[in-house]
């Protein structure tokens, strides 16, 4: 239940810090990496425009908002107005750090509880365990671990729901990039070497606008005469328009 | 635990109130100041926070067994304000929201209606435009003209130009001659003054016009600005508690260190007794100044002597005599219901997503003017009548503080508390006099 405009798709980036969030980010909005640490700073959001394939099987424009978390996950700070309206939740951790990986759950729970979302039950997740460019010998996450802990979540979160946004995913197993049987779909990603970040956020975006459209399908006042009236306001006073939601 | 021991920052802020996130967002994305912000709660917004169900029948030690899906819906489809309060559509908090980009993650709507209260019991829809006046029937046939040549003065009024003051002169003449000039009735006054220009007492009809008249111009600018019909005010999606934390991202974003559920400890000062350093659980911190919200020192902030009473109301109706309208902000004049200090009402509901569908949130305030009262409530008595049936409501009284002193002596820049305003005026000044004490300049806002 948010104020959903048609196809700006709210895009979530959660994880423990230095999982290279932002790196992923800046490498698929601005095919750009730097190797440079910083908590993020003075990143707003980053939006791209992309051509994707809607549930009816037409061509829709969209527009991918991504939204980092400002650093605010450092001392769990992230407040709820953060998770508002989000339609896909990317979840992240790094392959050399099993501390960010057994904390994907409490992300992932976290983000439930929070976003307040309609369907938690078939709310799309998608993850990524970042940083594959490091050598085998530093990795402490095995695909193993990471297959098991996607069923777990898959269990517990998106049971039986599935049928609506699981259409037809197909990832192939070159370059590590792996599809679990299950909803939850995991990316192995480098940021760094510019690994399947391009591929996984184009599942990110397709499964964010299932769910946009999902809900707007759903959306708690459709019927309502007085509320379709509610204007819109983005506040720069040349553009007044009516409410779609 | 990560550690933030002995390092050093320009300011920490305490408490994350809509008064400190704007000052830290202001201070962390134009001025380059780096920011620690703590609160000792677990949520943003302090006592401007928006609150969900059982939070709130927490906080009022109400039972919140079975309450989630049962008659009031899913408890977080609720966010109710602790400090109910409408954006003008053309005020200062505006023009911050727009200069610092913090529109950008923040959604607002209309409030649908604005209405004054009448002595006679009635609620009417307040005439801000020349044809409104001549429809309403607040006014009786002789009025409707006098209230509309008096609207027509204000909107063709330029401080610049004396020929469109047809005689007043802004600096000398009070309102009081203003309402002489155009023989505006008592009541016509009270919308005038209280629920237009949103003075919440009569003290201002003895001082120069000048200031009532820029309010009447910027509630009537703020009427128009988003299409004409409705309210002058705004509200953000999910309650006033996004305001703070959109601030706080802002912050964020130029590297400000956010820290809720953080107990602060040991504040130290120096031989000078000035702020030095305090203690939270990742070590002890450095800063050569504070800014804090009155909570945090106790011992520095008096009382202004003023108390307000708030009480929130759940509804599982509309409010009656608006045209089934969901949003509402309602004023009870002074003068027609025998007080020294209005009544504001503000109404919200499924729209804003504050409430679940089929249910309204009411929240009325005002200055308590009997302390000793046995029933507080007895005081907002007639703002409660125009609710019709009430499903649950919660009140407190609190105390209105404000600092001892500007901070310089010590470098402890404290806000003062929330008034019973309806609108966000008062608490952009807290703002800019804060950053004044602050930083020694005016903030400017482009």
């Amino acid at each position: 239940m948010s104020d959903r405009r048609k196809n700006i798709l709210k895009i979530i980036i959660l994880g423990d810090s230095g999982v290279g969030k932002t790196s992923l980010i800046q490498r698929y909005v601005n095919k750009k990496y730097t190797q440079q640490y910083k908590a993020t700073i003075g990143a707003d959001f980053s939006t791209k425009e992309l051509e994707l394939e809607d549930i009816n099987g037409g061509k829709a424009t969209a527009t991918l908002q991504i939204w980092d978390t400002a650093g605010q996950e450092r001392f769990q700070s992230l407040g709820v107005a953060f998770y508002r309206g989000a339609d896909c939740c990317v979840l992240v951790y790094d392959v050399t750090n099993e501390k960010s990986f057994q904390r994907l759950k409490t992300w992932r729970d976290d983000f439930l509880l929070n976003s307040n979302v309609s369907n938690p039950e078939s709310f799309p997740f998608v993850i990524l365990g970042n940083k594959m460019d490091v050598d085998d010998s530093k990795k402490q996450v095995t695909t193993k671990q990471a297959n098991d802990l996607i069923i777990e979540l898959s269990k517990t979160s998106n049971d039986g729901a599935g049928a609506a946004t699981n259409g037809g995913v197909t990832v192939s197993a070159d370059e590590g990039s792996l599809q679990s049987n299950k909803n939850i779909p995991l990316f192995f990603t480098s940021a760094k070497g510019d690994l399947n970040v391009e591929f996984a956020f184009q599942e990110v975006a397709r499964k964010a606008l299932q769910q946009n459209q999902y809900q707007l399908s759903t959306s708690m006042f459709d019927d309502d005469e007085d509320f379709s009236n509610a204007i819109n306001i983005r506040l720069d006073g040349s553009n007044v328009d009516s409410c779609q939601c | 635990m990560d550690s933030l021991d002995g390092e050093e920052f320009d300011v920490i802020i305490l408490g994350t109130g809509i008064t400190e996130c704007i000052l830290s967002g202001i201070l962390s994305s134009t001025q380059n100041k780096k920011i620690l912000h703590i609160d000792r709660q677990d949520y943003y917004g302090g006592d401007t926070a928006s609150i969900n169900l059982k939070q709130l029948f927490e906080k009022y030690k109400k039972p919140t067994e079975g309450l989630d899906n049962g008659k009031f819906g899913r408890f977080r489809d609720w966010n109710v304000d602790l400090i109910p309060k409408l954006l003008m559509s053309n005020g200062e908090l505006i023009n911050i929201l727009i200069s610092t980009k913090v529109t950008e993650y923040l959604e607002f709507k209309q409030i649908s209606g604005s209405y004054v209260y009448h002595k006679n019991g009635k609620i009417y829809k307040i005439p801000s435009t020349e044809y409104e006046a001549v429809t309403s029937s607040l006014l009786g046939l002789f009025e409707k003209n006098r209230v509309k040549n008096f609207l027509q003065w204000v909107s063709q009024y330029n401080f610049e130009d004396p020929k469109t003051h047809q005689g007043i002169n802004w600096e000398k003449n009070t309102m009081e001659e203003v309402y002489y000039k155009f023989g505006l009735g008592n009541s016509s006054q009270d919308f005038i003054g209280h629920a237009m220009a949103l003075y919440p007492t009569d003290d201002y009809v003895k001082l120069p016009c000048k200031e009532c008249i820029e309010r009447v111009i910027l509630y009537s600018q703020s009427v128009a600005k988003f299409g004409p019909g409705k309210s002058p005010y705004l509200y953000p999606l999910y309650g006033l508690g996004e305001l703070p934390q959109a601030f706080a991202r802002l912050s964020a974003l130029y590297g400000g260190i956010y820290m809720l559920n953080t107990p602060v400890s040991d504040i130290r000062f120096n031989d000078e007794g000035k702020f030095e350093s305090l203690t939270i659980p990742q070590g002890t911190v450095k800063a050569p100044m504070i800014i804090a919200d009155p909570s945090y020192f106790p011992e520095k902030v008096e009382s202004t002597g003023k108390k307000y009473i708030r009480c929130i109301c759940l509804l599982n109706h509309k409010v009656s005599s608006t045209d089934q309208k969901d949003s509402l902000q309602i004023i009870l004049p002074q003068n027609q219901i025998n007080r020294k200090n209005d009544i504001y009402i503000a109404v919200l509901g499924a729209e804003h997503f504050v409430t679940p569908k089929g249910w309204n949130l009411a929240i009325v305030s005002t200055i308590l003017e009997d302390d000793k009262a046995a029933d507080p409530l007895s005081e907002i008595a007639p703002a409660l009548k125009l609710l019709g049936d009430i499903e649950e409501k919660f009140y407190e009284v609190k105390e209105i503080l404000k600092p001892k002193s500007d901070g310089e002596g010590d470098n402890v820049f404290i806000s003062k508390s929330y008034d019973a305003m309806s609108h966000f005026e008062s608490m952009t000044e807290d703002v800019k006099d804060v950053y004044k004490r602050v930083m020694g300049e005016d903030l400017v806002i482009e």
